[in-house]
């Protein structure tokens, strides 16, 4: 059973035959084309091809779902009799629900196949690249993929909704070495919807293999401050990480997430705006439809440092009385700042450029503690020298509140737009 | 699982290749304060076949389990070898050959319980913890069950199949202290079907009291004073240093990158205290928690002994590693998913025990910290490591003092385990990890609590 909707239909149908009040299936195929470089060599050409079918079906208000990759139709029609099962297995709870009517719709973005000569050509020529620009550098792995996903949304509310989607993804994890000394590794990726430009002049690809090569020599910090830190784009996961998972069901639900309650109020700086924009043409890995079964909008979650939506499923919306998400969040668009880089830097009395964060999960209230990886102590308005063995600790929430500046200048990964921030009142400690 | 007979399929392999089918099997149940917030299982079953030439891995996976599929899988990696090869020109040798046979099935030969029975076992946890707790802000229970049953046989004659289950209940604990939420989790369970581990809710009721009486002392906790402590790690803390710190960059892959273990063999790297291995499927006679016989490249797994009496010993290795440095392989080559090419990776990590009491320990720190449950980590080929403090306590003039906040230790391991003066004669087993390398997959990380200097974050 080749035909995606086919194979989504069966299996709206099946969970209904089952005896399921509401249903939905999600039917998925993904091929994937991946070619992985290794100490600078070519060592894997791998293919992979892979179904996924997510069956959900609600019975008296208890909800049971089950993932198959087999798309036949006794494995599905077999599937949806667990379903049943694992549902009827459930606590009862009238917020569970689908998506309602929308119009049906085909949405389609990026190739339709791979180019694998250009895969190869592109990941030849950054290594000769890397090899004549930066000698000590070493490439550990860098992993090209083109994967082409096609999706099929329904429900027993008729919402049909196809995606067809075609993506390279990158990444790169490096190190550098002089004899017995070597740089702490650092990692990037990016992606592209076509592979036109240099790998090297992608993303923040080349910034960070010049910055490996200085981070051969480091120095540890000696004793402790409170001062500035300039977050790299590439650090800004952590911080995205934290203020996606407090607006999102679990934390929200369970009411321990710190800005419940806190909509249309400032919990950032005036100079704070985040913006998850799936559905936008400057990102190229995005998404069409939520998990939920809605037409996927973009939005703005933070806007001059007002909060204006929480990040809320179908169920979460119901359990909370707040309003639905128009999307899932990721795909995030920091809006620039009017400070440029190199001013930022000489704004700082003493403080540092934070490149890596390696630290555990944050707590509930944000605050964090962490290594400050492949970064440098900033001094009297200049970069000083690549640090180890120092320690960054502070409040993810106050955080946001103490920006001091935003930069002009922004990296673009494909799938997220970020500038470098540059905040006050974190703890840095060294040996 | 599936009804496939891989040797059938030997015929069409050319040169050194790998067929391997493989299911995961994964239940989710999640209550988020008394909300059954999820409730699913799932099935990933599929073929994949690697095959080598020359130097180069062509790879190919199907997620249909049939004639076709691995005739299919076959020839895809064939091919894929064959164009990398002709790309690369490496001219590489054969690897080493080791066949081995191994049948190993953890499998519970009780009866199965069904969803139902499951949720029911969760929702009276979560129903216990909200009478018995009422001041708690909130409570998140939920159950991970995963079983990976494979099948492999390579060209060179190995052939394995196991079944390996592991179960994990997992309790996170919320109070709101001064209008902000501070939480502890602990994870409970390990190698086992639910069945096997986990009997009746009232089992787990006095690690709930205990895991609640430290979040009540958590919530009054203090900031750790930032810099260079005397520190005592808790057995559950050394299995994760032994993995993070040590571990990683003991990988062979990583050596060759140039991590710090790189030409250091016969050196002494740490405190004579320190023994560390990564064992195969068992110590003193115990089955470890992720038992590897024989590991995705049908190569028989053995014990790594990376430090030795502090002395840098060897490295963990694939086939391709063993030939780089002329070693045997140590069969850490393992794959997550059916779509998963191996790589190399830990098993059971662990520090061994050592002699010293642990209240001897803490009575000999004047102004330090007792540090008991980690929670996500990373590592670095500088040997930098760090990992997430969920739960500690000070110490001050020998004695166990007020709770910390949430915090991150970090170290040079090669410099820190110089510091190890003491360890105690207990060993305990983290059960429950997933560490991170391209794929996920699941490890077990071991060891005594030890005495040792470590950089703490905080204010």
């Amino acid at each position: 059973m080749a035909n995606l909707r086919q194979v989504a239909k069966h299996g709206l149908n099946a969970l209904l035959k089952a005896g399921a009040d509401k249903a939905q299936c999600v039917a998925t195929f993904v091929d994937k084309h991946e070619m992985n470089v290794e100490l600078g060599e070519f060592s894997l050409l791998r293919t992979t091809f892979d179904t996924n079918i997510r069956l959900t079906a609600i019975k008296a208000n208890r909800r049971g779902s089950t993932n198959i990759n087999k798309s036949d139709e006794e494995s599905i029609d077999k599937a949806a009799g667990e379903v049943l099962a694992i549902a009827t297995a459930s606590a009862p709870d009238e917020a569970f629900d689908i998506a309602e009517t929308q119009p049906p719709a085909e949405f389609s973005s990026g190739s339709d196949s791979p180019d694998l000569d250009k895969m190869y050509s592109s990941m030849k020529q950054l290594i000769h690249q890397v090899r004549d620009r930066y000698p000590k550098l070493v490439l550990m792995q860098v992993i090209v993929d083109f994967t082409r996903s096609r999706s099929c949304f329904v429900n027993s509310n008729d919402v049909d909704f196809v995606t067809n989607k075609g993506v390279y993804n990158c990444s790169f994890l490096f190190s550098s070495k002089d004899e017995d000394k070597v740089s702490s590794f650092n990692y990037t990726g990016f992606s592209l919807r076509e592979l036109e430009k240099h790998l090297l002049e992608c993303g923040s690809l080349d910034i960070l293999l010049r910055q490996s090569v200085e981070q051969i020599v480091t120095r540890p910090l000696e004793g402790k401050f409170v001062g500035d830190v300039i977050i790299t784009p590439d650090c800004m996961g952590d911080i995205l990480f934290f203020i996606t998972r407090a607006l999102s069901d679990g934390p929200m639900i369970s009411g321990t997430s710190i800005y419940k309650g806190k909509l249309g109020l400032q919990i950032a700086s005036p100079m704070f705006t985040l913006h998850s924009r799936p559905v936008s043409d400057e990102i190229c890995d995005g998404y069409f439809v939520t998990s939920d079964g809605y037409a996927a909008e973009n939005s703005t979650i933070i806007e001059s440092g007002v909060l204006k939506t929480y990040l809320l499923s179908l169920y979460g919306s119901r359990k909370t009385g707040f309003d639905r998400a128009v999307n899932t969040g990721g795909a995030f668009v920091v809006d620039p700042g009017d400070t440029q880089l190199d001013d930022m830097i000489k704004s700082v009395e003493k403080g540092i450029l934070l490149a890596r964060f390696s630290g555990g999960y944050p707590s509930d209230n944000g605050d964090f503690s962490g290594v400050a990886k492949n970064s440098y102590l900033i001094e009297n308005g200049e970069i000083k020298y690549p640090i180890s063995e120092s320690m960054v600790a502070g409040n993810f929430a106050e955080m946001l509140k103490n920006i001091k500046a935003i930069s002009r200048e922004r990296i673009d990964y494909g799938f997220s737009i970020l500038p470098w921030v540059q905040v006050s009142g974190i703890t840095v400690s060294g040996k | 699982m599936y009804n496939l007979n891989l040797y059938d399929y030997t015929k069409l392999f050319s040169g050194y290749s790998e067929l391997r089918a493989q299911e995961n099997r994964v239940v989710s149940i999640v209550f988020v304060k008394g909300n059954n917030t999820v409730n699913s299982r799932s099935a990933t079953s599929g073929i994949s076949a690697r095959v080598y030439k020359n130097g180069s891995w062509g790879f190919a996976s199907n997620p249909e389990i049939s004639e076709a599929a691995a005739k299919a899988v076959i020839q895809a990696a064939t091919e894929n070898a064959v164009f990398l090869d002709s790309k690369e020109l490496k001219g590489k040798g054969p690897l080493p050959k080791s066949p081995v046979k191994s049948e190993n099935d953890f499998s519970t030969k009780k009866p199965r319980l069904g969803q139902r029975e499951l949720v029911e076992f969760i929702r009276q946890l979560d129903d216990h913890i909200a009478r018995k707790y009422p001041d708690l802000a909130s409570r998140t229970v939920s159950l991970s069950c995963l079983d990976m049953e494979k099948t492999l046989i390579t060209s060179d004659g190995s052939y394995s199949h196991s079944l390996v289950p592991r179960t994990t209940v997992g309790i996170a604990l919320s109070f709101i202290k001064d209008g902000e939420p501070v939480e502890f989790a602990r994870p409970y369970g390990g190698l086992g079907h639910f069945e096997d581990l986990f009997t009746s809710p009232e089992d787990l009721f006095n690690e709930i009291e205990e895991q609640y009486h430290h979040l009540m002392k958590k919530s009054e906790g203090v900031f750790a004073d930032a810099g260079l402590k005397t520190c005592v790690l808790a057995a559950e803390l050394a299995g994760i240093l032994a993995h993070e710190a040590i571990g990683h960059t003991t990988e062979a892959d990583m050596v060759i990158s140039g991590s710090v273990a790189q030409g250091k063999i016969g050196r002494q790297v740490a405190s004579p205290l320190v023994t560390l291995v990564d064992f195969a499927h068992s110590y003193n006679g115990q089955v470890c928690p992720v038992p590897v016989y024989v590991d995705d490249e049908g190569t028989e797994a053995k014990d790594a002994v990376l430090i030795e009496d502090g002395i840098l010993k060897g490295y963990m290795h694939n086939k391709e590693s063993a030939r780089y440095f002329s070693v045997e392989p140590t069969g850490n080559a393992r794959a997550y998913q059916f779509s998963d090419e191996p790589l190399i990776r830990m098993r059971n990590t662990a520090i061994l025990p050592g002699t010293d009491k642990l209240e001897d320990m803490i009575a000999s720190i004047d102004d330090g910290y007792y540090l008991i449950q980690p929670s996500d980590g990373q590592a670095d080929v500088t040997s930098e490591f760090m990992f997430g403090i969920t739960l500690g306590y000070e110490i001050k003039n020998g004695k166990i003092g007020k709770a910390i906040k949430d915090t991150t230790i970090s170290g040079v391991a090669f410099d820190m385990l110089q510091t190890v003066t003491m360890a105690s004669p207990d060993m305990k087993w983290h059960n429950s990890g997933m560490c991170g390398k391209k794929q996920g997959i699941p490890v077990g990380m071991g060891g005594p609590a030890i005495k040792c200097k470590i950089n703490i974050g905080g204010r």
